[in-house]
Parts: C-alpha cells; sequence; structure tokens
C-alpha cells in the first residue's frame, strides 16, 4: 500500500485538531462506544499523547520492538514433554489486550475516496497507530474499573461483619425474628441487606430513620452490588422514590413503612423487614416496632431483622420474644479518655453565658502535646446554638492567632452550604475545630477526627401536655450517648477523647436517653394508630409505654382538632388527616383550604410549615439582608411573609432562572428550603386530587401546542444530560479549607460571592453554570405552570386576604394567644401574650410582630371605656400561632393575626352564652361583652348560620373524597362562592364594639349556671326548642347549664344570666325577610333567622341538586315534625311555622 | 430461589465475585469492538453515563478453571492463562513475563513476611 505513508512524511499532525478530526471519523463516530465529543474521547486524546511520548522514550532508549510485528509461531520453544502453548515468539505488549477494533470497512471507503485527495488524510501507519492506541485506552480502562471492583471487593471482606455473613443468613432463614448488633464501622447497614438478597430472599424493607440514610445506603448498596443503574435497589423518601416493580431491596424511612402498612395491613409485598438503628429510639421507629410485633402473627412468612447498636440489646430481644441476638464487633480504633471537669469558678449559671475557658485549654493542650503535621481533626460536642456561638467565638480568637486551626460551626439552622463546610479538607499543619451539637453524634458523620470534646450536655425537645408546649432544656447526656461522643474520635485512627465532667458523673448519667416518645406531643400517633384500628392506645403493647397523660392529652387535643368525635372514633375529616402524611395542623390546613378558591396559597402555606424556615437565623443582624427582604414582609403575619417570600422566588426562578441563588443570597434565604417546598406542594396538590379533594388538571397541558410540548422535550433532555454530568462529578475531590474560612460570616463576604462555592466547573460554559438544584428544579416542575398557579395566590385582595387568615386560624386552632391589655404602654420588646394554658409568653423574634407589634394594638380612636378595665372596640385582634417553644422564655412563633370576635365565633369548640348574648366565654377562658343586646343576637346568629353552612360544604366535600372512583362534583362553584362571601363580609364588615378579656381563675370558678332542676327543666320546655339547624339538637347541657344549641354554642348557661323564658327577655322584632313581627326571645329569634332566608335565597337552595346529599339542603329539610301539645298533633312545620303557630295558642291562652 | 436470574460469576481461584449480564465475545453495544475470547462481561458500575461494559474474567485456555481478569489470578497473552498453568509453563513465556511475574511474586512474598 502506500509506502510513504509513515509518520511525518507527509502533511500529517499529530497535534493538528484537523488531523485528529480525521481519525474521529474512523474510531469515534456517532454510534461507536466511544464517541466524537464524549469525556472519554477527550479522555482518549490525552491518553494517546502520553502513550506516544512513551513509545518515543522507548524507542531512543533501545528496548524497542513495539513496533515490529513478526507474528511467526514460536516452534523452537517445544520441549519434550511438554505442551506448546503456541505463544508467538517476539514480545508484544499488543498480545496481552484481549480486546481488538474492527474498523475496516470505513477504512476501506476511505481509501476509495482518498485516491483522489490523495496528500491529506491518515495513511494506514496513523490508522495503526491510533488504533494501537485505543486498545491500550480501552485495555487500561478495563484493568482500572476492576482494580476498583477488585478493591470494593476487598473491602467488603474486611469488614467485621463479614465473618458472620453465613451465621446471619441461617439465622434469618430460622427465626422469624433476629436481632443485629453491631457498633459504628462494622458494616451491617451496607452489608446484612446484601447478605440477605444474595442469599435468595426477595423483598426486602430497610428502615432508616433519617431521609438522608436511605439516599445514600441505596446508593451504596447498588454500587456494591454492581447495579448503580438498575432498579434492584431503590430508596423512597418523602418526595422521591427509585421504587420501580422489579425493586428486590427498598432502603425507607419508618415514617413511610408505616403508611405502607395503614394500606397494606400485612406488608404482604415484603419478605423481609429490616429495621436498623432502633436503638435510637425515635417515636417512629417505636411504633413500627410495636405495629411489627402485632402484625407478626398474621404475616407468618415475614421475617423480622432488627439493627442496633449494642446498646440495650435485652430489651428489644425481649421485646420480640427472645429472638436471638447476633453481636457484632465494631472496628474503632482505641481511644483514650482522658476526664476533665470544669472547675467551679469556670462553671456557668444557668442564665450565665458558658465560660469558653475549659474548651480554649484543651485546644492549647492539643498543640503543644502534638505535632502540626500529625494530622487530625477537633470535635466539639455542646447543647445548644448559643453555646456554639460563645465557644466559637473565643476559639476563632485562638485560632487567627496562632493560625493552626480553623473554627467551623455545626448545627441543623446553618445552611447547608455552611454545615457541608465540616467535610472539607484542613490545609497542612492546620486543624478542623468542628463545634457541633448532638447532630454529630449520629446524623452526621465526619472522618478524619482524632479529638473530641464532650461537654456532657445535650438541649432537648421536651413536651408539657399541661401547658401543650414544647419546651428545649438542657440536660446531661446518658452513658450511651457519651460513649457515642467518645467513638467520633476513633474512626480513622486511635484518637483522644476529653470529657469535661468527671468520671463519677458519668458513672451518675442515665444509662440510656429518654425514648423520644417519652418527651413528644403524640397527636399523629394517636391518630395514626386510631386509623390502623390498633384499639386502645393505652392497652398497646410499645416497647416502652408512653405516659398516660401524654396519650390522654393527644385525645383530647384531636377531639378539639375535630379529627376524633367524643366518643374517641375517627371522624372523616380524621381518617383524611391520618392519611395525609403531615401534621395534624397542616392537614386541616390543606383540607380547609381546597373547599375555598384559596388552594394555591394554603399549598405553600402549609409546604411553608413543613419544612425548616427559610430565613437563615445568622442572617437576622445583617442589615442589608433585612432591607432587601422588607418587601417580603407582611404585617397580617408570617405565614403571608412566607407566601410572599415563595411567590416572589417562584417569580424570579421564571425570569432569570439560575439567579435565584444570588437573589437568595441577598436576602439571607436558604434556597434549599424553598426547593424542598415546592416539592412538598406538589406532593400535596396530588394528594388532595387522589383524596378527591381536588379537580385535576386539564388546563395549561393540554393547551400548549405541539412546538411548545417539543421546546420542553429538549429542554428536558438537556437537563438530563446536565443531571447526569454533575452526578459523575459528585464525590469528587472535597475542597480545601481557607484558613479564615471560619471567620467570615455567611453574609459579611456581600453577595459577590456569588459562584465562589462552585468552584472549577464554572469556566465550561453557560451550560455549566446551572446548579444542580436548578437542574432538579426544572425537572421536576413545570416553570410556566407553576409561576401561574403562583400568579393566582399573588396579590391576594383584602378578601381573599382575610379568608386564607380564617383557614390559618382554624387550622391552627385551638394555638390562639391574646394580646395583654397593656401592650401599648410597653416597649416594642417587651410585648405579653397569653394562651388558654400559658401566660406571659412572647414573640420569637423572627416573627414579624416581634418587630412590629403595633399592629395587633386596638387603635385609640376606636376605643371606648366600657367599664373599668374593659376597653370596648370593634377592632380586638388574636394570634393564632403554630408553635409555642420554650427556650429561655415561651415564644410563639409562625403567628398571624385574626379579628377576635369573627374568629373566635367561627372555629371555637365551645362558646357560652347568657341570656341576651351580650356575654360571651369562648373555650372557657376568653370573655367577649358586647355592648347592644341586638348588635350581639345579630352577630351571633350571622355566625351559626355560616359556620352551619360551613360546616354542611366541608362534610360534603369530604364525603365526596370517601366516595373513590365516583367523578368529581364537588361542592358547586355557586354555593362555595356564597359561603366565602358571607365569610368574608362578616370578617370585615362587622362593626360591633366590644370588650375582650382573658378570664382569671377565680372568673372561672363559678362561669355557668350548672344543670337546673326537674321543675326548671319543665318549666323551659326542652323537648319543644327546635334545633336551630338541621341534625342539631337543643337540648339542656348536663353541666354547663343552659341548653346546647349546637355542637359548640352553649346558650344561657353563664352564671349571670337571666332566665330564658322570661317574658321580660321578649322583644318585639320584624324579620327582614318575611313578615313576622311579633315579641321573640333571643333563642326564638336566632331560629327564626336560621330558617328564614331571602325570597331570593330561598329560590337558589331549591335550585340546588339533591341528588345524594340526603336533601339536607333542601327546603324539606327545614321542616320538621313538631308535636303540638295543645293540638295534641304532629305538624310538619318550619321553625318559622312552628313559631307561629305558638304564638297562635299563647295569643288565644291569654 | 427465583432471585437467581441473573448469573453469578465466581473467580475459582481468588472468590471474587459478580453477577455477569453477558457471556461470550460480542457485548452489546459496543459496535467495533471485539473481545478475543469468551468473557464474562457485566455493565460497568463505574462509568455513570452509558453503558460500559467491564470484564469480569473468562476461562482459563488450558486448564478451564474460572478466572477473574485480576493480575494475581490470571494473565492474557493471545490467550487466557491461568496463574496456575503460567507458573507450570513459564518457560514458555517471554521473559519480558518471566520478569514481571518474578518481581511480583518477590513483592508479594515481602508483603506478607
Ligand atoms: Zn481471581
Ligand atoms: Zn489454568
Amino acid at each position: 500500500m502506500d509506502s510513504d505513508g509513515r509518520r511525518h512524511s507527509r502533511s500529517w499532525d499529530w497535534d493538528s485538531p484537523q488531523c485528529r478530526a480525521q481519525l474521529d471519523e474512523i474510531f469515534f463516530r456517532q454510534h461507536d462506544y466511544i464517541q466524537k465529543g464524549s469525556p472519554e474521547h477527550k479522555e482518549f486524546w490525552a491518553f494517546f499523547d502520553r502513550f506516544q511520548r512513551f513509545k518515543t522514550k522507548r524507542d531512543i532508549s533501545g528496548s524497542g520492538g513495539a513496533g515490529r510485528k513478526q507474528d511467526r509461531e514460536g516452534k523452537d520453544s517445544r520441549r519434550s514433554g511438554k505442551m506448546d502453548l503456541g505463544l508467538p515468539k517476539e514480545y508484544d505488549a499488543r498480545y496481552r489486550i484481549n480486546v481488538s477494533v474492527c474498523t475496516r470497512d470505513i477504512e476501506e471507503r476511505l481509501g476509495k475516496s482518498r485516491s483522489w485527495q490523495r496528500s491529506s488524510g491518515p495513511g494506514s501507519q496513523e490508522i495503526s497507530d491510533c488504533r494501537l492506541a485505543l486498545l491500550h485506552f480501552l485495555d487500561f480502562s478495563q484493568k482500572q474499573s476492576f482494580g476498583k471492583l477488585a478493591k470494593l471487593r476487598q473491602e467488603q471482606k474486611n469488614l467485621p461483619i463479614f465473618q458472620y455473613r453465613d451465621r446471619i443468613v441461617a439465622l434469618v432463614q430460622s427465626h422469624p425474628v433476629v436481632v443485629v448488633a453491631g457498633d459504628t464501622g462494622c458494616g451491617k447497614s451496607t452489608q446484612v441487606p446484601q447478605y440477605l438478597l444474595s442469599s435468595g430472599f426477595n423483598h426486602i424493607a430497610c428502615t432508616q430513620p433519617r431521609r438522608i440514610a436511605c439516599i445514600s445506603l441505596a446508593k451504596r448498596v447498588s454500587f456494591e452490588s454492581l447495579n448503580q443503574y438498575g432498579s434492584k435497589v431503590g430508596y423512597q423518601i418523602r418526595f422521591e422514590t427509585t421504587r420501580t416493580p422489579a425493586t428486590k431491596l427498598l432502603f425507607l424511612t419508618e415514617g413511610l413503612l408505616l403508611r405502607q402498612i395503614q394500606q397494606d395491613r400485612t406488608l404482604a409485598q415484603y419478605q423481609v423487614v429490616i429495621v436498623d438503628e432502633v436503638h435510637e429510639r425515635h417515636l417512629h421507629c417505636d411504633f413500627l416496632l410495636g405495629v411489627l410485633r402485632s402484625l407478626l402473627a398474621d404475616r407468618p412468612g415475614l421475617h423480622l431483622v432488627l439493627m442496633s447498636a449494642t446498646i440495650n440489646i435485652k430489651l428489644f430481644s425481649d421485646y420480640f420474644s427472645s429472638a436471638p441476638v447476633l453481636q457484632v464487633p465494631g472496628r474503632l480504633f482505641p481511644i483514650q479518655v482522658i476526664y476533665q471537669p470544669i472547675p467551679p469558678e469556670e462553671q456557668s449559671s444557668r442564665s450565665e453565658k458558658l465560660d469558653p475557658r475549659p474548651y480554649l485549654r484543651i485546644l492549647q493542650g492539643i498543640d503543644q502535646r502534638y505535632p502540626p503535621e500529625e494530622r487530625g481533626d477537633l470535635l466539639l460536642f455542646l447543647s445548644g446554638v448559643a453555646e456554639i456561638s460563645t465557644v466559637q467565638e473565643a476559639c476563632q480568637i485562638y485560632a487567627t492567632h496562632t493560625r493552626r486551626w480553623i473554627v467551623l460551626p455545626l448545627h441543623s439552622t446553618l445552611s447547608l452550604a455552611q454545615q457541608d463546610k465540616v467535610f472539607d479538607i484542613a490545609p497542612p499543619g492546620v486543624r478542623k475545630c468542628i463545634i457541633s451539637t448532638n447532630i454529630a453524634e449520629t446524623s452526621v458523620t465526619i472522618d478524619g477526627v482524632r479529638f473530641v470534646v464532650d461537654s456532657g450536655k445535650v438541649k432537648e425537645m421536651s413536651f408539657d401536655p399541661k401547658a401543650k408546649m414544647q419546651r428545649l432544656q438542657e440536660f446531661w447526656i446518658s452513658r450511651a450517648s457519651s460513649e457515642q461522643r467518645k467513638g467520633r474520635a476513633g474512626r480513622t485512627g486511635p484518637g483522644v477523647c476529653y470529657r469535661l465532667y468527671a468520671e463519677s458523673d458519668y458513672n451518675a448519667f442515665a444509662p440510656y436517653s429518654v425514648p423520644e416518645i417519652n418527651r413528644v406531643a403524640l397527636d399523629s400517633l394517636i391518630l395514626q394508630m386510631k386509623s390502623m384500628c390498633l384499639g386502645d392506645p393505652l392497652s398497646f403493647v410499645f416497647i416502652d409505654p408512653p405516659p398516660a397523660a401524654s396519650i390522654q392529652t393527644a385525645v383530647t387535643y384531636l377531639k378539639e382538632q375535630g379529627a376524633l368525635d367524643s366518643h374517641g372514633e375517627l371522624t372523616s375529616i380524621g381518617s383524611l388527616l391520618a392519611q395525609l402524611p403531615v401534621d395534624v395542623v397542616i392537614g386541616k390546613m390543606l383540607v380547609l383550604g381546597s373547599l375555598f378558591n384559596l388552594v394555591e396559597s394554603v399549598l405553600t402555606v402549609a409546604a411553608a410549615h413543613s419544612v425548616q424556615s427559610p430565613f437563615l437565623r445568622s442572617s437576622q443582624h445583617n442589615p442589608d439582608c433585612a432591607t432587601a427582604r422588607q418587601p417580603l414582609h407582611s404585617n397580617h403575619g408570617d405565614p403571608f411573609t412566607l407566601l410572599n417570600t415563595f411567590n416572589s422566588w417562584v417569580e424570579v426562578k421564571g425570569e432569570r432562572g439560575g439567579g435565584s441563588r444570588k437573589w437568595c443570597r441577598r436576602r439571607g434565604l436558604e434556597e434549599q428550603r424553598l426547593y424542598e417546598m415546592v416539592n412538598l406542594r406538589r406532593q400535596f396538590k396530588d394528594l388532595l386530587r387522589s383524596h378527591g379533594l381536588l379537580e385535576s388538571e386539564y388546563s395549561a397541558s393540554s393547551g400548549s401546542d405541539h412546538g411548545k410540548r417539543r421546546e420542553r422535550l429538549t429542554e428536558r433532555r438537556k437537563l438530563h444530560q446536565l443531571k447526569r454530568d454533575h452526578e459523575r462529578q459528585e464525590g469528587s475531590r472535597r475542597k480545601v479549607l481557607r484558613l479564615d474560612e471560619g471567620q467570615d460570616g455567611e453574609f459579611s463576604s456581600g453577595s459577590d460571592t456569588e459562584g465562589a462555592g462552585k468552584g472549577k466547573n464554572d469556566k465550561e460554559g453557560s451550560g455549566q453554570d446551572m446548579d444542580i438544584q436548578e437542574v432538579k428544579f426544572k425537572l421536576r416542575h413545570n416553570v410556566s405552570e407553576l409561576q401561574e398557579a403562583v400568579n393566582v395566590s399573588q396579590d391576594l385582595s383584602s378578601r381573599q386576604q382575610a379568608l386564607l387568615k380564617l383557614l390559618l386560624c382554624r387550622g391552627f386552632y385551638p394555638q390562639l394567644a391574646l394580646p395583654d391589655e397593656h401592650n401599648s404602654t410597653r416597649k416594642d420588646s417587651e410585648q405579653v401574650f397569653h394562651t388558654k394554658n400559658k401566660q406571659g409568653v412572647v414573640i420569637h423574634p423572627t416573627s414579624v410582630f416581634a418587630t412590629d407589634p403595633e399592629v395587633l394594638q386596638v387603635p385609640e380612636d376606636d376605643t371606648r371605656e366600657m367599664g373599668p378595665d374593659r376597653k370596648g372596640s370593634s377592632k380586638h385582634q388574636l394570634l393564632a400561632f403554630v408553635t409555642l417553644l420554650e427556650t429561655n422564655k415561651p415564644y410563639l412563633s409562625n403567628c398571624v393575626r385574626v379579628p377576635a370576635l369573627q374568629a373566635l365565633l367561627l372555629v371555637a369548640n365551645s362558646v357560652d352564652s347568657n341570656a341576651d348574648c351580650t356575654r360571651l366565654v369562648v373555650d372557657g377562658w376568653l370573655e367577649l361583652e358586647l355592648r347592644e343586646p341586638e348588635e350581639a343576637l345579630k352577630v351571633l346568629s350571622t355566625a351559626l348560620t355560616l359556620r352551619a353552612e360551613w360546616e354542611r360544604l366541608l362534610q360534603a366535600q369530604l364525603g365526596q373524597s370517601t366516595q373513590r372512583g365516583a367523578a368529581f362534583q364537588g361542592v358547586s362553584r355557586k354555593v362555595m362562592e356564597k359561603l366565602s362571601e358571607g365569610l368574608v363580609r362578616f370578617l370585615l364588615y362587622t362593626e360591633v364594639s366590644y370588650s375582650l378579656r382573658r378570664l382569671t381563675a377565680f372568673h372561672t370558678q363559678n362561669l355557668y349556671i350548672g344543670p337546673r332542676s326537674e321543675s326548671e327543666l319543665f318549666h323551659t320546655k326542652a323537648p319543644d326548642l327546635n334545633p336551630l339547624f338541621p341534625g342539631a339538637e337543643a337540648k339542656p347541657d348536663p353541666i354547663k347549664g343552659g341548653l346546647h344549641v349546637t355542637s359548640f354554642f352553649t346558650y344561657n348557661c353563664l352564671a349571670d344570666s337571666k332566665d330564658l323564658y322570661s317574658e321580660c327577655l321578649r322583644m318585639f322584632w320584624s324579620c327582614p325577610n318575611c313578615d313576622l313581627y311579633m315579641p321573640l326571645t333571643p333563642l326564638e329569634r336566632m331560629q327564626h333567622e336560621a330558617s328564614c332566608r331571602p325570597a331570593g335565597e330561598q329560590q337558589q337552595l331549591e335550585e340546588e341538586p339533591q341528588g345524594g346529599r340526603a336533601g339536607s339542603s333542601s327546603v324539606t329539610s327545614l321542616t320538621r315534625v313538631y308535636h303540638c301539645d295543645v293540638c295534641n298533633e304532629d305538624l310538619n312545620l318550619t321553625s318559622t311555622e312552628i313559631l307561629k303557630h305558638k304564638k297562635q295558642h299563647m295569643y288565644s291562652a291569654k | 430461589m427465583a432471585s437467581h436470574c441473573r448469573q453469578l460469576f465466581i473467580c475459582q481461584l481468588c472468590g471474587l465475585n459478580s453477577p455477569y449480564t453477558y457471556y461470550g465475545q460480542k457485548p452489546p453495544n459496543t459496535r467495533a469492538i471485539v473481545l478475543l475470547e469468551e468473557c464474562f462481561v457485566t455493565k460497568d458500575p463505574f462509568s455513570p453515563d452509558k453503558e460500559r461494559f467491564l470484564v469480569l474474567g473468562s476461562l482459563c485456555s488450558l486448564c478451564s478453571t474460572r478466572v477473574c481478569a485480576g493480575s494475581d489470578c490470571s494473565l492474557f497473552y493471545t490467550k487466557r492463562f491461568c496463574l496456575q498453568c503460567v507458573n507450570k509453563h513459564f518457560d514458555q513465556f517471554p521473559h519480558q513475563i518471566q520478569t514481571e511475574l518474578a518481581k511480583k511474586k518477590q513483592s508479594s512474598k515481602a508483603a506478607v513476611s
């Protein structure tokens, strides 16, 4: 062939991109194994250069022979009696490669075309050079990957648990329940599921207490089983799942498995359930164990594996009738424990700041004792954020001085980027000093820690059932958690643990931490138990039964919330709430929101309340952030601020895409939380839809044209590629920290730090500029659709705002707080509020009302004195709030302000009145006095009517949702609009002057008149009292006295009441709707108003479709059988007609 | 049990195991690439995008032992040889390979002792 096709002889230049491109045409075409333009293609040419250099070097040194090809069979190597292997005589590295590349077809084609453009293009030598390089490249990558595989298998073999592999499998095969106990580093979480999978078990579920662990374990295990992109190993968490029908091993959260049991009572979908980290004793885990324990009887084939640290193992084994325990040693290096109790003069009392000196001394000691070139970081455990910043400050001064430390805080309220820094590497000669809460005890694992400092303290949330309040208190830790902290020093080598307490203190610690079930509110747990038909929560066999008082409080609360009825059974709203994977309050909000045209807003607020606040705590004192945030604030309440924030963010995302990151940074927002909100919002929407509470969408997607859809499809493809690229880069090397890393606060460096965190990837062109969250966001959500949805909730009219407030208030109820009457004379920072169970609470500094408390005060020009200490006004307001948390003070957070009288009448569970309804007591603690009986009656009557209608529509809506499969009918829009119109008018335009105060214990002593005697009962003619509303029965209240008119309203039971039927209370009244004019008691009048509608409305009611609604809304339902004692006859009359009928007798009798 | 639909490759010398998806000389989606021996092949778990193949091992051309591609277990030189067979026919291999193996033996001995 082309004899002069040798290197350099023609215009061939290996470094010329054109020349390389010609070879690309042969070896790296569009469908080839390696394609032009791919990362591997780039790698190949880099490899090629190295390979050529290597060859040249070898040629020069004369060891050559690589180019020669004398493939003669080595016949002369044959020896007697020995088999000839037939190996070539001349050594060639090429023979060691088991791959070949066939490109003859293209070469031939090119060869033909080359005849007329002879001087250019690769000759056969170039082609074979390139082929040889490619073969070596392929071989090299094979060796590389195989090496990784071999290393992986070796690591698996080296895990302590590997020795127990067969015993574990055998135990699980022969016992229904097995406990595997092993300490950190034994490999149980990753290996046990694999052992079971490979020994033939199918369908394995493995629960984790943390979502993040589900994802990382699924990734790790699928990687180890070399199935990374297959679907055999998956995870399922709140927003995401990789589960497919082929999934055999699923990592999921404890809560999610519980939900699955709700749907699938016997867990038929799994053969094995592994419950990991049972020693952590989370609420869900304890409950899950209880449920699984009772489920085992119904599922003979189910295998249960409990995995735990070596803590309290007997407890778990005993709980499952002495299940066999397999104990695996951990893999910890020796750790030296040094007790260094804090001297008394450095111990801080409760109110004082922590003294950082003992901590500083340890840093100094390390610097003196250990040379800086001996690596090893320090992990310091403190109880809370305030303590961390005190010690951080002191250590930072020391670090700046010595230049040997980088001080990094670690707690959950830090931004994720800030949290992530603890995994970065310190430069040589410098140590990291990580100051952490107990988050680093289990949730976050940092490698390279050699020194641990344990303060011995922890702040834990406890629940005070009496005050319905959460309390964050500092405690001594348990011995178990002390050991856990110590263990963090010995993960990568021998370590040292400094305990800032005496050994005698250690011995006095409780052996184990208090399980969560004994510390928290049990509302959701009890609700779930009810919906799972687990019987009386008090008799359920928990591994550690919660205090009976907690259960009782939860039951009471659920009754207040309307989730349980008076017998403790689930109501329809309750059973729906039990199915929603959210807090009761949020679930309620969603259900309520679905009724009105406020779904989009309610979805956002509900989502915002289910994630951590996007407002970073550290940015609070940054004036620039505060200014930038200002436009987002709403003085109606924190939920509105969150709503504004989310809406503005979506708008920015629509306009600027990735620019939203900068936008967030300027405002001190953690964008991750907003991403979580979008996901949650979407999930909530799907939930509402699947429960028939929301119409499915026909709109945007069907309307968009083909072109747009194709555009979106192309975009999605691009996004997927970006996501894959990111995944490849992920886990690449950690950043090296700068020495001044700890010093700059999160915001001091200003907004121009944008992109600094992204590092080198930036220069890859505009496509790479997009951050991965943005990519995932765009993959998951249609931005323009989201914008549309958000637009609906933007710029709420004052009417919609009023209605949304009411919904929130009903959702948050009974969490209400009353401003103290003397607040107007106090400083902004000293505003005081009272809840039913707790006096003197304050507003959390993060709340909008902390900076703007005036909006809660009654305007002076609206007040009228109504007697001593009674300010009459129509502008009293209450705060509805989400949480009451006591740290150093009891704080209210997430508050919304609502008009007091209207809100109470519309949402309260108990409204008691006197005879002329001028005095009302709500929930036994708030007293309202109205000036005018006439006005009082009107307000009360309107409220009762609105509430009844609201309840009716809600039940209709819920009823709808329980009949699955039926086409969505919903409550007719017209009826719904009429109700919201009525509610809004009531909320905004009720201008009744009243006083509002909290009743003291003294007042509540003789609040009610109490049950009446027989004769009095007879006198009130109770059986004659018509129900005001369909379904409600007015009867004497056995405890309070008076008349129980509706489920929440008791008339005339307050002790100062005048006699209900004394004729003096009868006043002449003319009905605006009909021609009725006669003297009526207040009750009779309300009765009439409830049933007498204006002529126009009456018409509408008749037009209402009656199908399926049991006629409750029809006119006929307003009539009822009335037995008249005088006529001695059963009459079918409406309430008004009954009144008229009675009057007839009354007058004739006189 | 039914879960064993995926076959497992186990090296008879070192015990390395991994499920394989293909056995032969032409793994799927490799276009111009051909293997010069029948191999146990799986998808490369270490290359995140696209389908890359990974040769786990093959049968020794002399004794048909299943051996992994690791250099402690086998050697490819125009054909696959398990290290036992290589040792048996040591003198037939070119000196480059002989010195390599000798070096290796030494260093592994040093590591053990
Ligand atoms: Zn092997
Ligand atoms: Zn062999």
